[in-house]
């Protein structure tokens, strides 16, 4: 069989509503798009750990720090089954990771933006998980069947931490003046970066991971998605949406593109965010420091006695 | 009377909580992705069990376990200056799991027969978790202790800053002897101390670590360790005591720097709201 | 001879999961033997073994159980979130109407 005629076959089978195992035959463009898809996953789990772990060791109290601590863990879990289902497409988890601290791969946005309070726990908890969980849910159909069996698991835990996120919201949207400020100043800092999460409009016509269905979703329906079930909780508490901000249009809550200012999200591309360097920074020194862990794992015992 | 009693609780609790707080500080930052969910587990059990602790001492002294967890000042903590050393390098993180868990390991049997069945009970489960931790530390230590020099090295520096700070969990605490003829803890510190060093120095010749510091230091179980980490007689030990970097003192409330930076990290979000419920 | 455990698939969504065992010479055999006893009402559309021997688990499987309290880990450990809910709307209709 001809190259052309298994790009056929394999067309035909996608178009059919067909899956994708690791063994199974795929075009080049297909394995290497999904690979950078997953990887760029996975980064984004693993660096998103890590604003939360700084706001950790100030937990207000002590199920909340068990519970933080569990959140943040769940996140490292699943950057390990990512990893893991990325690696069996052909890259190592090392060379992912070095890739990733070495600021040659890519991770979601709002990981590159500074955490001040509290506020950022509730928030980052509810509406970027919850903003994380609409993307993610629309893959759980993706076209590359390894892909979806990991993420039938991370949703379920997305969903916990969704709930997490929210009783922290909720607290303290009922507190203190203080504690609402806390969310209202967080959400001030946070709302354009959960805008862009979800990218710019999608290209329909060039997106290769929509037209081979890793991707089942564009863009900008996902965004309209996330805008229609949270904004209305977030009004409900009383909080005020900065700009961009949406308005109620023939019953969906919608933001104008041209209101939106991308220029934050072309730099952090670029991997030039406000703590991008730092938290990278961080990543390579434990990695480089701690390279005999790994070693320790990977090489025989030389010294039983 | 039962003041004895709660000044056992909250040395338990300190330790458990203090050093849950450092082990959490590498979630998401653990040297190795499984080990890293792997280790935050162990400092969630440690963080839940302080808090069954401190609801023990709610329990007789009013109040609730947060506040006692988040709301004291900086010298009513009574942990071991151990639990309280930053975190360094992994290499310094599993000496000091492994050191502490055999120790709490312990401790725990002891007071499974504690006279207190409100914290026998407490021992009994605690300890169900604390046998994994065991089994993890000693994993660890082995594959490290075994494996290429470079961890090989790194492991016994490690052990020789974080071993003589050993000392510091069988410190007895304030009412001990009170707490001890009333059976709450069924095995005074000193004999725990003794089980201690005869268990680990065993276990670091097993595992081809030097032993003689150590050895050294259960002879002579008063002496206390300077700064640099070494052993040095409890009369030369006068001047290197009266700095704060000390291995004792923790069960009377004398902490090092190190707390206080724990402790302004750990605390202040909590008390600078009071009465606000998170 | 040799004991096999086998695993199957249901579906692509599906993770494999363990549906017996069987004693053969090599692995090859053990495929062979597996389709027809684990496959062949269509339970599944893929088929693993492995030798018995080569699985490991922990000599005492109490250390797999969890003793303190990890409701946080749950839905069941946030079953409040609802009346908290309308606690906090209830509070910001209070403040919209200072």
């Amino acid at each position: 069989m001809t190259y052309e005629d298994k790009l056929a076959q394999f067309n035909a089978h996608i178009d059919a509503g067909g899956k994708v195992e690791a063994q199974d035959w795929m075009p080049d463009d297909y394995r290497l798009g999904v690979l950078k898809f997953i990887e760029m996953h996975a980064n984004s789990e693993i660096m998103g750990a890590l604003p939360e772990r700084e706001c950790l060791p100030a937990a207000p109290s002590l199920q909340r720090k068990m519970s933080l601590c569990a959140k943040i863990q769940d996140e490292v879990g699943h950057s390990q089954l990512l990893y893991r289902v990325a690696e069996d497409l052909g890259k190592g988890r090392d060379s992912m990771y070095e890739d990733l601290v070495n600021g040659k791969s890519k991770f979601h946005n709002v990981f590159h933006y500074p955490v001040k309070h509290w506020g950022d726990v509730a928030l980052i908890g509810w509406l970027i998980d919850g903003a994380a969980l609409v993307t993610q849910a629309a893959l759980l159909d993706s076209s590359y069947a390894p892909y979806t069996r990991v993420l039938k698991r991370i949703c379920s835990e997305e969903q916990l931490h969704l709930r997490h996120g929210e009783d922290i919201t909720l607290e303290l949207a009922s507190g203190t003046d203080t504690q609402r400020q806390m969310f209202q100043d967080a959400l001030n800092r946070w709302w354009l970066a959960i805008i862009h999460f979800f990218g710019p409009r999608s290209n329909v016509e060039k997106d290769l991971l929509l037209k081979w269905k890793v991707k089942t979703e564009t863009n900008e329906n996902l965004r309209q998605e996330f805008l229609d079930r949270y904004v209305p909780k977030i009004l409900e508490l009383g909080f005020t949406i900065p700009t961009p901000t949406p308005f109620e249009q023939n019953g969906h809550w919608v933001i104008k593109e041209d209101d939106i200012d991308w220029a934050p999200l072309e730099a952090i591309k670029r991997n030039e965010g406000p703590e991008t360097a730092r938290r990278l920074g961080q990543r390579k020194e434990m990695y480089d420091s701690h390279r005999w862990v790994r070693d320790a794992l990977s090489e025989p015992a030389v010294n039983v006695a | 009377m039962s003041e004895a009693l709660v000044s056992l609780l909250t040395a338990l609790a300190d330790d458990e909580l203090v050093i849950g707080h450092r082990h959490s500080e590498w979630t998401g930052f653990a040297p190795h992705l499984e080990e890293d969910v792997a280790f935050s587990s162990i400092a969630q059990d440690e963080i839940g069990h302080a808090a069954a602790y401190y609801s023990l001492v709610a329990g007789l002294t009013g109040g609730n376990a947060d506040e006692l967890a988040l709301g004291r000042d900086r010298s009513d903590y009574r942990n071991a200056i151990l639990c309280e050393r930053p975190n360094d390098d992994w290499a310094y993180t599993l000496v000091r799991h492994w050191l502490y868990d055999h120790a709490d390991a312990l401790r725990l049997e002891a007071l499974e027969g504690s006279a207190d069945e409100n914290l026998a009970a407490v021992a009994t489960k605690i300890r169900r978790e604390e046998r994994y931790h065991v089994i993890h530390a000693d994993s660890w230590m082995k594959r490290v202790a075994h494996g290429p020099v470079e961890g090989r090295t790194k492991l016994s520096d490690a052990m020789g800053r974080a071993f003589p700070e050993t000392l510091g969990l069988f410190e007895p605490f304030e009412l001990e002897s009170d707490a001890v003829k009333q059976g709450w803890l069924p095995v005074p510190s000193d004999e725990l101390r003794a089980r201690f060093f005869d268990k680990v120095r065993g276990s670091l010749d097993d595992l081809g670590l030097p032993t003689e510091i150590h050895a050294h230091a259960a002879a002579q179980a008063e002496f206390v360790a300077s700064s640099s980490g070494d052993l040095i007689s409890a009369e030369d030990a006068t001047a290197a005591t009266a700095g704060s970097e000390d291995a004792l003192g923790g069960r009377k409330g004398r902490h090092t720097q190190d707390f206080s930076d724990l402790w302004d990290a750990m605390t202040t979000q909590y008390r600078s709201n009071p009465g606000a419920t998170w | 001879m040799e004991v096999y455990e086998v695993f199957r698939r249901a579906g692509h969504k599906d993770p494999f999961e363990h549906c017996g065992a069987v004693i053969a010479p090599d692995h090859e055999m053990a495929l062979l033997m597996a389709k027809e006893c684990f496959l062949r009402r269509r339970e599944g559309n893929h088929l693993w073994v492995a030798r018995r021997s080569d699985i490991h688990s922990f000599s005492d499987e109490t250390l797999l159980e969890v003793a303190g309290d990890k409701s946080y880990r749950f839905n069941e450990g946030y079953r409040e979130v609802i009346g908290k809910r309308e606690k906090a709307i209830a509070r910001a209709k209070e403040l919209a109407s200072r």
